[in-house]
This record gives structure tokens, C-alpha cells and sequence, in this order.
């Protein structure tokens, strides 16, 4: 030993990054071994907001089932209840018979959800940063949003608005003219989100190359949704395989190509911005008639099993329900986007600076309610 | 004459005339009352600057802030002191109890101590020292230590981190801070506070020296470990850096230190660059005292302006920045000066 | 150029530095809530015909109705009682409800400061002698 080693000895440091910890959005834990301040290795610990939701589905009717969506991923309640009544329609037989105005309003609330989720993920990647201040920006666009769901379905973030069958009731009239509104003032503000973060070179400098994810390991590790389309992926469900009414809208899929934490930031905003061409569309298209398709009021699907999945905000969000032919799901489960784009986590940390970790974390926009379940 | 030196004239004269008090003890006891008259100072201007802080942060938000106790939400801080004294003092078991009790004491000194030479009008300083911005750069080069001790004495692993960081970081921002100031000291030719505001009278130096006033500003934020260079509180990655483990008045010492310091380095900039007491546009009717505070204000508006816009910047490119751009840059300022105060001289003969 | 980003970024948050104010000034202005907020449940006894439809939509089992024979040994609501402990706020009773004689209401300050008071009575009755004459309850 020289005498250099021998007075100055190094140690690698492990430090607890959650459950209790700003930048964690919720209750995610891992452990960090640190050289100095550089990640050598990443633990991911689940589990800490568990609350037995597919067994809960055991013992509730497949009606009953729908409001538990909204505990899911709580930052898209709308999404989550349209892939599981869409897969319930789909075990029952069903899927043909919703009526077109159902499907517009499901169209619209999944695409306002949409934005909102990914309204929350901008305002807490700033927060992340140390920007304050783009956090009430970005939540005041996901407020008109919520003032809508709360218009339209009576809560904010547990809406339980769709049923088997269709919606569980008609937009009401003020409804309309406050999408009206807001799709005029979205384009502004997403303007204003470009211009006083995007631009900025802080930002920029905090985000451009750092843990860049090649589409190889995307796929390796099953990821989906913005995170594998910022990675090159070009594959968006509603384009390529379109559930519902999707065939029937023009957007465009953003895809970028160097899948680091600025082009996972870039990817969402995009669609942020093409959610809103959608809107447009459902706006002007969506025809007047019947919200709910004749369905029994006792909800019994013939024994068998479906997997149904959806683009949702974070990925490929999909139930695979088992039905025996009661009136409860025999077994239901859920495919959840963020648990698996989590995993990639302890990947991506290895090799990144603390502070950038956080960023990284940040971008891989997952919500707890949905990986613990 | 200053108002405030007149009554202090006559209070001497009190003394010693009225009750016979020796010369030396009378000087003892007048410059003790005036120590504590600043640090009353430092503390008023934290209240109003903590209230200032919550109002625009959320004004920037387009919140209203607080707005429930006294004029606008004006009496909340002085109530959250009072929480902050009953608050009990949470001492960590593994924490090296003498550096970590030092440690926010430590940090409350240096940011007090170098007020004795910062002058808020003609007169209105506790020691004219005619090497006063020395004196400056010395102290505020001190209170890195106290961080280091915090973050040392904590035990906490996200406290080290903190304070290594902020050690890192105030150092590297320390030289640029220096040779900034060094252009306008090489103008006057004096190191002296109030001969640099005298000098200002015709033209304030923030427009010859506009470089360094950049590197000065750039520089500041760092020293006063203020978003967006306040890596060593990050709270996204170190949860809140060297004083985590501080809790009730330690913290609150913490607080006072950073306050006192931001006013300390606005007060620094005001009168190296933007003219001191001098008036503005010859309102010479308004006292100086009065022209030095909005102007030290103007500066912490800039300060909170910068802080509540831009998220933290990355640790490399704040190092890269520092030593790869302010530094040179602040050198060269050093090197334009010196070129033109030769040119200025061969003019003038 | 390096810096315009940082620029434009200052000139956003300065024009919202003056602009309005859009947080809501709470226990002063009430929120405006639409007619179809779920805050909390209400029922109109007269209205109810204790059929037990909304306790079989519960998902959790909070609604609890006791019910008496009256004279016409008609089935007649005695108590209803909601555990809000663990309502999930669905409305599926509301919804289940064919008489209309359960609602829905825009209160949403459901704060309480024991345990005991969450268990909520929306209706109760205490059916004289000769109504009592069969007793039965549903959980």
C-alpha cells in the first residue's frame, strides 16, 4: 500500500433515495450506492403503496370494479376506467354496440386526461430541477381540465364516468363551451411551457444527453408509450392498433430519436400538442344520440378470458381479465406501464451523477398507484 | 451630517460631559450599542425580506401568498419565529455534537460580521476600515467553514454531500467575486467603501464596469447559495443539504445567515456599481440612507426575480462556468481597466 | 445566442408577476361546484322505499338500512346509515336508487374531528308499537 492509499482511504456511500424524499413522487424507494456523488449501482424497492387492488377486484361486481380505476394511476382516472369497461365489453361481446356518442366522449375525456397527466409530469420534471415556478403553470391547465371531469362526471380525479356499455351520462350543456375554451388557450400555454422551460439553457443543459436509453434496450425491458417513442420506437396503439374510434382522427405521432431526458420531455409535450388536434376533431365530429349501449343491469360475461390494453398516457395499459361466468371476474390483472418502465431505472442510474439521477427519475414520469397496485 | 450620527454625537457628549464618563469607556459603550443596532438592522431587513420572498415567489406563481396575518400576510414571519424558538431542538444521536452545535452560530457570525464595514450612508458604518472590501472578501470567504461543519458535524450522508458541495462551490466563486470587485478598486484606487461611493458622483460605475458587474452578480448567487445556484440545499437530491438535521432556532440561525448575507452582497453591489447614497437624477432632498436601501431592494429584486425563473443548474456546468468563464472573463475585465486607465491618463496628461 | 432561452424565461415570469391572481381565496369564495359534484350523500326519507338497491351497488359495503312492517305491513324505511370512512365517492347508490330519494350534494367539507362521527345517520325513525311488528335489516 502506498502511503497515499494507506492516509486517504475511499468508500463507497449507500444512500436511501425514498420513501421518504421530495423527488420520489410517492412512495418509491431505491438504494443508491454512490462513488463520490456518481450512482454505481440502483436498487428499485416497490411496495410501499400496495393496497391489494386485483384481489379487490375478486370480490366486486364487474360494475363495482370501475371506481377502483381511479386509485390506479391516480393522475389518469379516465384512462385507466376506459381500458377496463373497454375490456369488459370485449370479454362480454360488446365492443360493436357502443354508440357513437359514447365513444366521441370517451375519446375527448381519455384525451383531456391525457393532457393532464402529461400537464403533471411537466410540472413536477420542473419542480425536479428546482423551478418552482412552472409548477402552477402547469397545474393551472390541469385545473380546467379537472373543472371539466367535475362538469362532466362529478369528481375530479376519481371520475368513475365510464360504464359498461358506454358513459355513465350525457355531457351536460356548459360542458362544450368550456372544452371550447379550453382548446383555445392549450396552444398558449403549451407555448408558454416551451418558452420558459424548454428554451431555457439550464434546462437544456440538464437535460440533453443524459441517460440516453437505446431503443434495443427499450424493448429488452418492455418498455412503452412516450419513453420508448422518445427512444426511436415509432409505435403509438392508437395509431397502430386503434381501439375504439382512434382510426377515425389524423395526428401525428411523435418520435424522436436520442432518448434522453430531454427527448422524453420533447415527446410528451408533442403529445400534449396533438391531443389537442384530436380534441378539434371530437369537438366538431362528435354526433348527438344515445351515451349507453342496452346492457343487462346484472353484468355476466360468458366464462373466458380477455387482454385488452390502451395507449395510456405512461405506455401499454392493459387488463387481462378471467371470468368463470359470475358476476365477478375470476381473476383480474393488470398490465401496468409504469411498473414496467420503472425498471429500467436501475439501468439508466448507473454511471449518473445524483443530481441528474433525479432528472432522469423525473422523466420515466411513473405514478406509484400503478406500480404497487 | 447624517441625522443618525448627530444623535450619537450627542449621546457621547452625554456621556462624558453629563455623567463623567472616561473618554475610552464611552467609546466602548457607544460602539457596543451600535454592533447591536446592525444586528437589529440585519434582522429587521430578514422580516421583510422573508415576506418579500413568500409574496413574490408567489406573485411569480400567480399565487397571493401569504395574506392571512396583518397587512398582507406581514406579521407571518414574525410568528414563525416564535414557532421556531418553541420548536424543540432535535440533536441526532450519531451528530458530533460540538461542530454541530457551533455550526449554525459559526454561520450567523460570519454574515453579521461583515456588516461592520459595509457603510449605509455618509457616515452610517461601524469601522471605516480603508481596507474594507479586503475585510469583505475575507469574512465571506470564512462562512464556508460553518457550511463544512454542518454538514460534517450532522452525520447525515445527505448533509456531507451538501456541505462538499457547498465548500466546492463557494470557493470556486470566491475568486471570480474578487477580481470582479478589483476593476472598480483599480478606478478609485481606493479599497476603502465609502472613498468608492464618493468616486461615483458623476458616473456610477455599473457602466464602465459592466462586466464586472455580471460576474459580479453571476458570482453573488453562488456565494449566497441562492437558486439557481444553490446546489448545496437541492432539496430535490439532498432533501435540504448542509442543514437538514437542524431543526427550531439552529435552523433558523441558518436562515438568518443566508438573509443577512444576500443583504450584505446587495449592499456590496449597490455601492460598487450602482452609486451608493448617491442620487439618482440630483434628488438630493431624499436622504441617502433612503437612496442606498432602495437600491440594495432593487438588487434583491433581481436576486428573487432569478431565483423563482430558472430551474438549478447542473454541478459540472456550474464548476465549468465558474472557472472556465467567470474567471477569464473577470481577468479580462482586469485587463480592459487597466488599458483604459492608461489611455485615460495619457489623455489627461 | 447563449442566453436568450434564460431571457424569455424572465420576461414569462415577470408579465404573470403582475397579472391576476388565480388561486381561489377558500373559507371567503365559496367554489362555484356543478350539479353533479359528489360531495356528500343525502336522502329524502319520505321518498325511500327501504328496497335495499343502493346497499347491493355499494363496492364497500358503507350503507347500512334497518327497515319495520307498518301498518299496511308495508316495508318502511327506520334508519339509514352510511360508514364514510370508506365511501370511494362512486355514486353508483345515487345512480342505483329508482325512486331518486338518494342525492347527491355540493357539501365537500367532510372534516370530522372523531372517528365515531364518520359513521354517518342520513334518516332515522323509531317506529311506534304497533309498527314494529316485524323487524328486519339489511348491512
Amino acid at each position: 500500500m502506498t502511503l497515499k492509499q494507506e492516509l486517504v482511504r475511499t468508500q463507497e456511500m449507500e444512500i436511501n433515495f425514498g420513501p421518504h424524499h421530495p423527488s420520489t413522487h410517492g412512495v418509491f424507494r431505491a438504494v443508491f450506492t454512490l462513488d463520490g456523488e456518481y450512482i454505481t449501482k440502483c436498487v428499485n424497492h416497490l411496495g410501499y403503496l400496495h393496497r391489494g387492488i386485483e384481489k379487490l377486484a375478486e370480490s366486486r361486481t364487474y360494475t363495482q370494479f370501475i371506481p377502483y380505476n381511479g386509485r390506479l394511476d391516480y393522475v389518469s382516472g379516465m384512462l385507466n376506467e376506459s381500458a377496463y369497461v373497454q375490456a369488459v365489453e370485449e370479454l362480454m361481446g360488446i365492443a360493436d354496440q357502443i354508440p357513437e356518442r359514447a365513444q366521441y366522449i370517451r375519446v375527448i375525456m381519455c384525451e383531456l386526461q391525457r393532457i393532464a397527466s402529461h400537464l403533471v409530469f411537466w410540472a413536477s420534471m420542473a419542480l425536479d430541477m428546482g423551478g418552482f415556478t412552472p409548477w402552477t403553470y402547469g397545474f393551472r391547465e390541469r385545473d380546467t381540465v379537472l373543472d371539466l371531469f367535475e362538469m362532466a362526471a362529478g369528481n375530479r380525479m376519481m371520475p368513475n364516468y365510464m360504464r359498461i356499455g358506454g358513459v355513465a351520462a350525457d355531457l351536460n350543456e356548459e360542458f362544450m363551451p368550456a372544452l371550447r375554451k379550453f382548446l383555445d388557450i392549450m396552444p398558449k400555454a403549451l407555448e408558454e411551457y416551451h418558452g420558459i422551460l424548454t428554451g431555457n439553457e439550464i434546462f437544456q443543459a440538464r437535460t440533453i444527453g443524459v441517460a440516453p436509453l437505446s431503443a434495443e434496450t427499450a424493448l429488452d425491458y418492455g418498455i412503452s408509450g412516450p419513453i420508448a417513442r422518445a427512444s426511436g420506437i415509432d409505435y403509438d396503439m392508437r395509431r397502430d392498433e386503434p381501439y375504439g374510434i382512434y382510426d377515425r382522427f389524423k395526428f401525428n405521432v411523435p418520435v424522436r430519436k436520442n432518448g434522453d431526458t430531454f427527448d422524453r420531455y420533447m415527446v410528451r409535450l408533442d403529445e400534449m400538442a396533438e391531443s389537442v388536434k384530436i380534441l378539434e376533431q371530437a369537438y366538431r365530429d362528435i354526433p348527438e344520440g344515445p351515451v349507453m349501449a342496452k346492457v343487462p343491469k346484472v353484468i355476466k360475461p360468458p366464462a373466458g378470458e380477455v387482454f385488452y390494453r390502451i395507449e395510456h398516457s405512461k405506455g401499454h395499459f392493459g387488463f387481462h381479465i378471467v371470468s368463470d361466468g359470475s358476476n365477478k371476474p375470476y381473476r383480474l390483472r393488470i398490465y401496468s406501464p409504469c411498473f414496467t418502465n420503472v425498471a429500467i431505472f436501475e439501468e439508466m442510474a448507473k454511471g449518473l451523477h445524483l443530481q441528474d439521477a433525479v432528472v432522469a427519475f423525473a422523466s420515466l414520469d411513473i405514478i406509484l398507484g400503478e406500480i404497487d397496485r | 451630517m447624517d441625522i443618525f450620527l448627530v444623535w450619537v454625537d450627542i449621546f457621547r457628549n452625554w456621556l462624558t460631559a453629563g455623567i463623567g464618563v472616561p473618554a475610552l469607556a464611552a467609546e466602548i459603550f457607544i460602539k457596543i450599542i451600535l454592533v447591536l443596532i446592525v444586528i437589529v438592522f440585519v434582522c429587521c431587513n430578514l422580516i421583510v425580506l422573508v415576506w418579500l420572498e413568500r409574496k413574490f415567489s408567489a406573485f411569480y406563481a400567480m399565487r397571493r401568498g401569504p395574506n392571512r396575518l396583518g397587512p398582507a400576510g406581514f406579521f407571518q414571519f414574525p410568528v414563525d419565529i416564535v414557532k421556531m424558538l418553541a420548536k424543540e431542538d432535535i440533536i441526532p444521536k450519531a451528530a458530533d455534537l460540538p461542530v454541530f452545535k457551533t455550526a449554525s452560530i459559526c454561520a450567523f457570525i460570519t454574515a453579521i460580521l461583515a456588516w461592520a464595514v459595509i457603510p449605509l450612508g455618509k457616515g452610517l458604518v461601524l469601522e471605516d476600515l480603508n481596507i474594507g472590501i479586503f475585510y469583505f472578501i475575507a469574512i465571506g470567504s470564512t462562512g464556508t467553514i460553518a457550511f463544512i461543519m454542518a454538514g460534517f458535524g450532522s452525520n447525515n450522508k445527505y448533509s456531507l454531500l451538501g456541505g462538499m458541495r457547498t465548500a466546492a462551490q463557494m470557493i470556486s466563486y470566491e475568486i471570480p467575486m474578487a477580481f470582479s470587485l478589483l476593476g472598480v478598486v483599480m478606478l478609485t484606487g481606493s479599497l476603502n467603501l465609502s472613498d468608492i461611493n464618493d468616486a461615483q458622483r458623476n458616473v456610477w460605475f455599473v457602466f464602465p464596469q459592466i462586466l464586472a458587474f455580471l460576474c459580479y452578480f453571476i458570482s453573488s448567487i453562488a456565494e449566497t447559495n441562492r437558486a439557481p445556484l444553490d446546489l448545496s440545499e437541492g432539496e430535490q437530491e439532498l432533501v435540504a443539504g448542509y442543514f437538514l438535521e437542524y431543526s427550531g432556532i439552529r435552523y433558523s440561525l441558518f436562515m438568518v445567515a443566508e438573509y443577512a448575507h444576500l443583504v450584505a452582497v446587495s449592499a456590496i453591489a449597490s455601492i460598487m456599481f450602482l452609486g451608493g447614497w448617491n442620487p439618482l437624477f440630483g434628488l438630493t432632498f431624499i436622504p441617502g440612507f433612503v437612496w442606498m436601501m432602495l437600491k440594495i431592494y432593487f438588487m434583491i429584486f433581481l436576486f428573487m426575480w432569478m431565483r423563482w425563473t430558472f430551474p438549478r443548474v447542473r454541478i459540472e456546468n456550474l464548476m465549468h462556468f465558474g472557472w472556465k468563464v467567470l474567471i477569464p472573463v473577470s481577468l479580462l475585465n482586469i485587463f480592459l481597466t487597466s488599458i483604459g486607465l492608461y489611455v485615460f491618463q495619457a489623455i489627461t496628461g | 445566442m447563449y442566453g436568450t432561452g434564460l431571457l424569455k424565461g424572465l420576461s414569462i415570469t415577470i408579465r404573470h408577476f403582475f397579472e391576476k391572481k388565480i388561486t381561489q381565496q377558500y373559507p371567503e369564495e365559496r367554489p362555484v361546484l356543478p350539479k353533479r359534484f359528489r360531495g356528500s350523500f343525502n336522502l329524502t326519507p319520505e321518498k325511500c322505499t327501504a328496497c335495499g338497491l343502493c346497499v347491493k351497488a355499494c363496492p364497500n359495503d358503507i350503507i347500512s338500512i334497518d327497515t319495520f312492517r307498518d301498518e299496511n305491513n308495508k316495508r318502511k324505511l327506520s334508519k339509514y346509515r352510511m360508514n364514510m370512512a370508506s365511501c370511494l365517492y362512486c355514486g353508483f347508490c345515487v345512480e342505483a336508487c329508482p325512486q331518486g330519494a338518494l342525492y347527491t350534494t355540493q357539501e365537500f367539507e367532510n372534516t370530522v374531528y372523531f372517528r365515531q362521527d364518520l359513521d354517518r345517520v342520513l334518516y332515522e325513525y323509531e317506529p311506534t308499537a304497533q309498527e314494529n311488528r316485524e323487524e328486519g335489516s339489511e348491512a
